[in-house]
């Protein structure tokens, strides 16, 4: 039985070549991107779970409220560490701290690395780590110990034999390899090798062991089983009511802390915590890619099912006999399900070869490495084997209830056209193809044109033609020569003007807690801080709404003076800012008060997702960052080799890194413009898959109207109005779908643009763009197969029934 | 005459089709007893309800209303389920237009029944060849439909039709698609399958087709008119 209806179903695919490709190819293209989407959550789903404890390991994250006003930080302070081992649940416990971008210098050559991390000698009891080479336990246990992972031995010494040993010179100290382990990948500590955290461990200043605020820990605890995380949180309450917020009062801030315990798995989508170790993944772009491939497998199935029972009055006959011989209703539609199944199985072999073939590209699109030989994994293959099952009943499902509910009396008659099922539900079908296709054509034109609005915005200063050289950190005879080299970038015309700052915009800030005139009192405030020097404001075109700039003629300027934005203003309520009392807690010279000597005009500090924030831009001449060049647009590349170099000569010792800041400051929308990448070429799938099922029902519809479009012929038709009366039901059917998906479309887009405090409005030609594009798609397909058919011989035509 | 010995009785059969404005009555009453072994020939004009008849009686459509006994057995109120399960058990068909279906040979076409029967491969094999042997195809068993001639796609059909040793074969004008050297043929074949004990019903406009039955019913407007011993048949099979 099972070998007829294979046999019989694999006729009818060759059969009929042009309805097999169509839904071949439309299934094909639609497992293949669902298979894409599928490594791509199961990544973005499977962070950390390479660490065989990680149900038992939690990480302290921190909330504190300074008048009314919270933070959250992924980071905590040292004293966190001891806290936390005396808990009654926590078998192991450990820190790690972020460190600065590192030159190594080795063999003669200078390189940098971005990733390396501090941890002390608990961290691999805690994540399991395979060491290749050295003593778990004691790799990390004194200061300048280094252990490196695979990847970093290989390339400074080859091996992990020939690196262990050896000594590696970083920015500031040397360090010796007693370590090599292999990265896991998959998890937010993304480092390329640990640094002893004995190393700066002596750098804490004096009665660090109960300095509550020193936030640059990472705190992280491995729990003697994975319920004991409330009975953790417990004590983490515990210790902020005994001990924590009885030290910040008896220091006299107007502060309230709490901690957090954050499960190891939920950080990667974690967004509350500030100053985390990584960037946290998206959980809306799961579910957004998710829906994607469920819809890309709907629109293809729908094509089968809509190609399936246009066909059935060819398949009438064979259903009628079936049942003449014997079958009933269940085996026949047992029969087309299995035919269903069996094409959705060829489109998945298909499918895994385009996979194959654009796995590279795909990684490139989001960042990820994934390898080709993903599917040789078993619970892939079950998913694989699963969603084949899945569309092929589902798709199938349709056609098999309805053909195999044909009376055997009624199609058999020789003298009738048995129905060519409902062609009711396979318009409605198309429309609902064709309303997912618009929704996702109308979500890729807005973010397109905010993502546009967002590049081209006016940030307040003007962030192009900015080139902004790294200043390496720590080097301070280098800081203190900085004007040497400001003046001699200055003398080349190409570059108007220089600024050394610390802060840039684009960059996390600093919270500071100041004290602001507040009705002749002083009140405790907290603000973000920008640490700036004296050419700053200039440099990036920032405007000055009330006041003047710092000055350096203006001993008192430093430390007796600050600008704050309009923000700021605004916020502490100052109607007239200029002469206003503050003092900054930070100052060097102690709490020393300052007065508010001018007010920029707002400027967007970090991206526009969020308003422009009370901003504080604080004198700070002698902790520079980076070097600022204002240089002129014309030949740059002559401007840019002439302060390299300039900057040989001034440091040698390294490499200098420089970007622009308009470059740099829209790396905050890469995330995003990734995604609108990937989301793109996923839409261009969905209305692809829609049109190929159009062409097929395009194709029908001629074919079953040929007589009549031989007789409107044989009558005068001229070929334009018979393509017309083939296309305008399928236009019809498009414009509905416009109607159906606008508003959705409307809905969720407004939803996905209240994240950005600056934003485009939805207007109507966004809409209307999406309908032109999908009406000029859809038709182009249809009108082949009608000029096709308007242009048959007449005569022919009419003979053909 | 007891009543297991029919294989057909009805009573009052009434079919009536309704489409969006007209009600049609193909069937107002008929009464029909058939004996097992018969061989019964229908006839009438076109469009007087025979192949509405001969649907009913092989259960491919059900009657408006009377009641049809099939082997002792009430047709009329079962289920598609079990109207399926009597007709692959009980029933082979033959149609005008052969319906053979395309995309199968002819050998996997006449194993068809037997698939759905769960009979073994071999005995399926088995079976297949010694009806295709008996109707005279067994050289065309690999054969597409498309590839036979009219003849010899009817033979296959009345193969496939007796390949499960039903009890009652049922033939709706089978030699109304063939010339008369192939009707003829068509017509031995069922003539000895009906004196193998296998009952006929058949439906046909050909007076020379009818001489082949015991009896014939004339069926008009609907309604039984007359019936007819072939007393030719009958006097051979005196003899
Ligand atoms: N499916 C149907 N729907 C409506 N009317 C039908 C249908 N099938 C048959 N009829 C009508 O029932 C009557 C009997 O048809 P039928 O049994 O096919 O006649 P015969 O086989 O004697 O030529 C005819 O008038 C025919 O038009
Ligand atoms: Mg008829």
């Amino acid at each position: 039985m099972l070998q007829s209806y294979f046999k019989i179903a694999i006729r009818n695919l060759l059969r009929n070549k042009v309805y097999t490709a169509i839904n071949i190819t439309g299934l094909a293209i639609g497992v293949a991107a669902c298979m894409l989407i599928f490594l791509y959550v199961k990544d973005e789903l499977s962070y950390e779970s390479n660490f065989s404890k990680a149900d038992r390991i939690v990480r302290v994250a921190g909330n504190i409220v300074f008048d009314g006003h919270k933070d959250a930080f992924a980071v905590t302070a040292p004293p966190m560490l001891s806290a936390v081992r005396e808990f009654a649940n926590v078998a192991h416990a450990t820190q790690l701290a972020n460190t600065d971008k590192q030159t190594i210098w080795h063999k003669g050559q200078v390189f940098t690395e971005e990733n390396l991390l501090f941890a002390d000698s608990a961290f691999f009891s805690v994540f399991d780590y395979e060491l290749l080479a050295g003593p778990p336990a004691t790799a990390l246990d004194a200061p300048r110990k280094i252990v490196l992972t695979e990847k970093l031995a290989q390339k400074y010494f080859g091996s992990v034999e020939a690196a262990m040993g050896q000594t590696l010179k970083l920015s500031r100290d040397s360090y010796v390899i007693t370590g090599v382990y292999r990265d896991k990948g998959h998890s937010h500590i993304a480092a390329s090798g640990l640094l002893s955290l004995a190393t700066i461990e002596p750098n804490l200043p004096e009665g660090a062991q109960d300095q509550w605020f020193n936030l640059n820990r990472y705190t992280y605890a491995l729990l003697t089983s994975n319920n004991q995380l409330a009975a953790f949180q417990d004590q983490l309450n515990v210790l902020a009511a005994n001990k924590v917020n009885p030290w910040i009062k008896s220091n006299k801030i107007n502060a309230v802390a709490s901690f957090i315990a954050q499960p190891l798995k939920d950080i990667h989508f974690d967004t509350r915590f500030e100053h985390d170790l990584t960037p946290q993944g998206n959980i809306s772009y799961v579910y957004i890619f998710g829906a994607v491939a469920v819809f890309l497998l709907l629109i293809a199935s729908i094509n089968y099912m809509n190609l399936a029972t246009a066909r059935s009055a060819k398949r009438a006959k064979e259903v009628g006999l079936r049942k003449v011989v014997g079958a009933d209703r269940g085996q026949i539609i047992c029969q087309f399900l299995g035919e269903s199944v069996l094409l959705t199985f060829i489109a998945m072999m298909l499918a895994l070869a385009l996979v194959q073939i654009f796995i590279p590209s795909f990684n490139l699109l989001t960042d990820k490495q994934f390898s080709s030989d993903f599917f040789l994994n078993r619970e892939f293959m079950a998913a694989l084997l699963a969603i084949v099952l899945l569309i092929g009943v589902v798709a199938g499902s349709y056609p098999a209830f309805f053909l195999s509910s044909f009376k055997p009396a009624d199609v058999l008659k020789s003298d009738k056209q048995p129905r060519s099922g409902s062609a009711t539900m396979r318009k409605a079908l198309v429309i609902l193809q064709f309303s997912i296709s618009l929704i996702m054509i109308i979500g890729t034109i807005v973010v397109f044109t905010q993502m546009r609005f967002l590049k081209n915005a006016d940030l307040g200063f003007a962030k192009e033609q900015i080139m902004v050289v790294d200043i390496p950190v720590g080097d301070t005879t280098l800081i203190n020569r900085l004007s040497v080299i400001n003046q001699k970038l200055l003398q080349n015309p190409s570059i108007s003007n220089v600024s050394n700052s610390y802060s840039i915009p684009g960059q996390p800030l600093s919270r500071a807690l100041i004290l602001a005139e507040q009705n002749g009192k002083m009140e405790e405030k907290t603000i973000d801080v920008m640490f700036v020097d004296y050419d700053f404001i200039p440099v990036m075109g920032i405007e000055m709404a009330a006041g003047r700039n710092y000055n350096r003629n203006m001993h008192t300027d430093l430390n007796g003076g600050v600008i704050i934005n309009e923000a700021a203003a605004r916020w502490l309520g100052w109607k007239d800012p200029i002469g206003k009392k503050v003092v900054l807690s930070t100052s060097a010279l102690g709490d020393s008060q300052a007065k508010v000597l001018g007010v920029v005009k707002d400027f967007n500090v970090s991206s526009l997702h969020a308003e422009v924030q009370p901003v504080l831009l604080q004198l700070t001449p002698q902790s520079a960052g980076y070097l600022l060049a204002r240089i002129s647009p014309e030949n740059q590349p002559a401007t840019i080799q002439f302060v390299e170099e300039q900057w040989s000569q001034f440091d040698p010792k390294h490499p200098m890194e420089y970007f622009f800041m308009d470059e740099f400051f829209d790396r905050q929308y890469r995330a995003e413009e990734k995604m609108l990448t990937v989301f793109g070429y996923f839409s261009g799938l969905t209305i692809l898959i829609a049109c190929l099922g159009l062409f097929g029902l395009a194709a029908f519809t001629a074919e079953q109207r040929t007589k009549e479009i031989g007789i409107r012929k044989v009558l005068g038709s001229s070929t334009g109005s018979i393509v017309l009366l083939l296309s305008k039901d399928f236009a019809l059917l498009v414009l509905v779908a416009v109607v159906l998906a606008s508003p959705i479309a409307w809905y969720g887009m407004s939803h996905w643009l209240q994240d950005y405090a600056y934003r485009i409005n939805l207007s109507w030609w966004i809409f209307a763009l999406a309908a032109l594009l999908a009406l000029l798609i859809a038709m182009a397909t249809v009108s082949f197969q009608a000029l096709k058919a308007a242009m048959l011989d007449p005569v022919k035509a009419i003979r053909a029934q | 005459m007891s009543k297991e010995e029919l294989v057909i009785d009805t009573q009052n059969l009434q079919k009536k089709y309704v489409t969006d404005t007209v009600e049609t009555t193909a069937l107002a009453g008929v009464d029909l007893k058939i004996k097992r072994g018969e061989f019964v020939a229908i006839m009438g004009p076109s469009g007087c309800g025979k192949s509405t008849l001969l649907n009913i009686l092989g259960m491919l459509d059900s009657p408006s209303s009377g009641s049809f006994l099939f082997l002792g057995q009430e047709v009329a109120s079962m289920s598609e389920r079990q109207r399926a399960k009597l007709r692959k058990h009980n029933l082979g068909f033959v149609f005008q237009s052969f319906n053979l279906i395309d995309e199968l040979t002819v050998e996997e076409n006449i194993a068809l029944p037997l698939a759905y029967l769960g009979f073994s491969k071999s005995e399926t094999e088995k079976r297949t060849l010694q009806a295709m042997e008996r109707m005279g195809i067994a050289h065309r068993r690999n054969h597409f439909p498309q590839q036979l001639s009219g003849g010899q796609q009817q033979r296959a059909a009345i193969a496939r039709a007796v390949v499960a040793e039903p009890a009652l074969i049922l033939a709706d004008e089978p030699t109304g698609n063939l010339d008369s050297v192939h009707g003829r043929e068509v017509m031995q074949l069922l003539s000895e399958l009906n004196e193998a004990g296998t009952t006929v019903v058949m439906v046909t406009h050909s007076p020379t087709d009818a001489e082949y039955a015991h009896r014939v019913v004339n069926l008009f407007d609907g309604q039984i008119v007359t019936e007819n011993l072939n007393i030719k048949r009958h006097a051979a099979e005196l003899l």
